[in-house]
């Protein structure tokens, strides 16, 4: 990695709610980091935290009863500490959010171009005219056809895709130089999710901005991600270069995870037992009630310190730990069972 | 050859679209226009295609939860195999002639599993009376056998039996979708129809509920009509695949040959639209741009042939895929008044300079992905002219020329059926063409 510093840069971070039931941790101490230019995605089952790590970053959790601790420098300032007036500053414009259901996040009300228009204006002074050439231009840039004409459709005349497109477009009124996407493309078809996907990576080059990406879908994560966080209970089990990960995964979660791949052989049923219950969570690796490598230095003390096993590579794992044996976890050659796919070059 | 435990034949859904004072019809949503498939005993068939392409319509057609338009169902499960057809020409088991009581009894033998299992049960019932109010209104009843028979299916989808009393909400979406298997499988029937019944999952639950859905089908013989937009699982689960495409069947054969060696244009986009799990795998492939057009005026000929990559060119065209894909696109564009000549002189512009003509043609182009030129010299000397009319302002003038320089065959004619092998047939001119003229082409 680089020793200039990273766009975003997360250490410990940590998100608790009340409720009814006593204090829940979703985000229990996670690390992570996000360079100019880069795709980063995090990947879980549902539950995992990843959502809730993210808008963490940007503090549109809502506190109470969320309660978020740790570091979050963007360009070296910790927004965390940040007043909310200068925290808005920067939400929306610095850094924007996309969501994963276009349907909930537009207001059905107002036409598609007043809502990025009035986006726009929230966070810089312009004039209505300019506000309005702005949002056509952006709308044009997404790709949505005869933009001056749709400007004034509402959101029912727009299709699922068109829709997430107007999202983009209303991310980027500001420039941001991060965007964060939370799942963009999983209510879509998987065709509209290739020009999601695409449209995504153009821009990224055009804008030159960095990307946090959450997903579960390890197909989609294999096609943009530079680097992978993979996260499991609240805690991340393992992070590093896409290559890497894909392929000599080093924790057990994450062979599971891409043992679930019918290229990778398709594991039938899935991974055996569900997410642990998050007010209670197990001592020492939360994954270790469902690991089949688990011994009992797993189920003690705390989420076990990263590793780092290649350079970039950090791996969470009592195995790799002072005293544990890598090579029983290890699996050299892990890959697509089935040899179609040719080594291409590395598109990075 | 045995007897299929379903067939359908020439379903069609149309649904009216009335307006004015007196309600008169003024067009048809064609959700459904002539589908034609067979379910052997055992099998599962994969039904799989765009959202808005007709599958769920076609589920709800088949098993008579919508009144079909025309066409028929026959179920031959159910007690009621071998039968023959009537001098007339029907069938005995037609499912859509099918009066109340043979509706019932139809209902034995044929249940649905559906999407979002929150939705399909009612909170104030126990799962285990949910379940069991099945066999209640098919004239069982005793209580008691009635919750020995749901307490032992319980734990045959992986519950326990004392789940029985608990009540939908205390469960997780995986879990009610096994509760729906349940409720699906509490009357014995022969055949399923799971209208993408794992879509609202996360994916670990996912390959759980389906590789439960396959031991309950080894275990009870069952057939499925298996509804999905996600390839992946359908290629988990299903035996054969039918690919549909506004309301049609484009393409159905065995689940891997059609994966490996798609013969319909729109199957091969759909395979190479799933991000394959290989970070060194090169992004990409073939691009569907826009969405399914709308099925109350779909488009004429072949239904795929306004966001075909292979669309054929007319005799004596000869020139690039990508730039005859291209022309089409600018023609369609222009002829819906789609190309603002403004936005495009704007967007070139960049600030105080004007944009000259060239840069609004060149950007024109890149825009449609039209090379700089196109090989052929009078369709390049067309669309040169179109463009300069555009750029004149005479929108109807270039609309007009275009229209009747940029043809495809593809809009003119309806493709047959092509058999490519006994169980494997696809609807596209391509393999028509090829058939009469060339025994053995080249790919293009």
């Amino acid at each position: 990695m680089s020793d200039t510093q990273p766009l975003l840069e997360v250490e410990a971070l940590t998100t608790t709610f009340s409720t009814d039931d006593g204090t829940l941790t979703a985000v229990d101490g996670v690390d992570f980091s996000v360079d100019t230019g880069e795709t980063v995605c995090i990947v879980g089952e549902s539950g995992s935290g990843k959502t809730v790590a993210t808008e963490s970053i940007t503090g549109i959790i809502k506190t109470p009863p969320g309660h978020v601790e740790g570091t979050v420098r963007y360009k070296g300032r910790d927004l965390l500490s940040l007043p909310e007036s200068e925290l808005r500053a920067i939400r929306g414009t610095e850094i924007a959010h996309v969501f994963q259901n276009p349907q909930e996040a537009m207001n059905h009300c107002y036409t598609v171009g007043w809502q990025i228009v009035e986006a726009l204006q929230v966070h810089r002074d312009v004039s209505d005219e300019a506000a309005r050439a702005k949002a056509v231009d952006l709308m044009d840039r997404v790709g949505i056809a005869n933009a001056s004409a749709r400007f004034d459709d509402y959101p029912h005349e727009f299709s699922g895709g068109q829709k997430q497109r107007v999202m983009i477009a209303m991310a980027l009124v500001g420039d941001p130089d991060l965007l964060i996407a939370d799942e963009p493309t999983t209510a879509l078809d998987v065709t509209v999710q290739a020009q999601i996907l695409r449209l995504l990576d153009e821009l990224q080059d055009e804008f030159d901005m960095g990307i946090l990406f959450v997903t579960h879908d390890l197909g989609v994560v294999a096609q943009i991600a530079d680097r992978i966080v993979v996260m499991y209970a609240g805690k991340v089990m393992e992070r590093g270069g896409v290559l890497d990960i894909f392929d000599r995964p080093g924790h057990p979660y994450t062979q599971k995870l891409l043992a679930c791949l019918p290229e990778f052989g398709g594991t039938p049923g899935g991974i055996p037992g569900s997410l642990p219950d998050p007010h209670d969570p197990p001592d020492g690796c939360r994954f270790a009630p469902r690991c089949e490598f688990a011994e009992e230095a797993c189920r003690t003390g705390e989420q076990p310190a990263e590793i780092e096993v290649e350079p970039g590579q950090r791996v969470s794992c009592v195995h790799y730990g002072p005293g544990g044996d890598p090579s029983l976890v290890r699996t050299e050659n892990f890959g697509p069972t089935d040899d179609e796919s040719e080594a291409g070059p590395a598109d990075d | 050859m045995t007897e299929p435990l379903l067939s359908v034949r020439n379903l069609t859904k149309h649904y009216p679209i009335r307006k004015g004072l007196f309600n008169r019809q003024v067009g048809a949503a064609r959700a459904v226009d002539g589908i034609s498939f067979d379910i052997a005993p055992g099998e599962t068939l994969g039904l799989v295609g765009e959202s808005g392409c007709g599958k769920s319509t076609a589920a709800s057609s088949v098993i008579r939860l919508e009144e079909p338009t025309s066409g028929e169902v026959v179920f031959n499960g159910n007690g009621r195999e071998g039968a023959t057809r009537n001098p007339d020409g029907t069938h005995p088991n037609d499912v859509t002639k099918f009066d109340d009581r043979e509706l019932k009894a139809f209902r034995r033998g044929a249940q649905m599993i559906f999407q979002d299992p929150s939705s399909s049960f009612d909170p104030r019932m126990s799962v285990g009376n949910a379940v069991g109010e099945l066999l209640n209104i098919h004239g069982m009843s005793d209580r008691r056998r009635r919750r020995a028979i749901v307490e032992d299916l319980l734990e045959r989808v992986g519950l326990s039996a004392t789940d029985f009393d608990r009540y939908p909400h205390e469960f997780s979406g995986g879990q009610k979708q096994r509760i729906a298997l349940a409720r699906a499988l509490v009357l014995n029937p022969d055949l399923i129809i799971a209208d993408e019944p794992v879509s609202a999952l996360d994916v670990s639950i996912q390959a759980e509920i389906l590789s439960l859905i396959e031991d309950v089908q080894a275990e009870f013989g069952l057939s499925l009509l298996f509804i999905s937009h996600d390839m992946s699982v359908i290629r988990q689960v299903c035996d054969r695949v039918a690919v549909m495409y506004l309301g049609e069947i484009v393409e159905i054969g065995p689940t891997e040959t059609v994966f490996a060696d798609p013969q319909h244009p729109y199957t091969e986009a759909l395979l190479s639209s799933i991000p394959t799990p290989d970070p060194r795998a090169s992004v990409g492939g073939i691009e569907l741009k826009g969405t399914v057009p709308s099925p109350t005026n779909p488009p004429s000929g072949c239904r795929f042939h306004t966001r075909c990559h292979r669309v054929i060119q007319p005799e004596g065209v000869d020139v690039d895929r990508d730039d005859w894909r291209g022309l089409l696109n600018f023609r369609d564009n222009v002829a819906a008044g789609d190309v603002d000549i403004d936005q495009v002189r704007e967007n070139v512009a960049a600030g105080e300079t004007d944009a000259s003509e060239t840069e609004i043609r060149a950007a024109i182009r890149r825009e449609f992905d039209i090379g700089e030129t196109v090989d052929d010299p009078d369709l390049e000397r067309t669309l040169s002219e179109a463009i300069g009319h555009l750029l004149d302002g005479e929108i109807e003038r270039a609309e007009t020329l275009i229209a009747d320089a940029i043809t495809t065959p593809c809009a003119q004619r309806e493709p047959e059926q092509t058999i490519h092998a006994p169980d494997h047939e696809s609807a596209c001119l391509r393999h028509e063409e090829r058939v009469s003229a060339d025994p053995n082409p080249g790919d293009d």
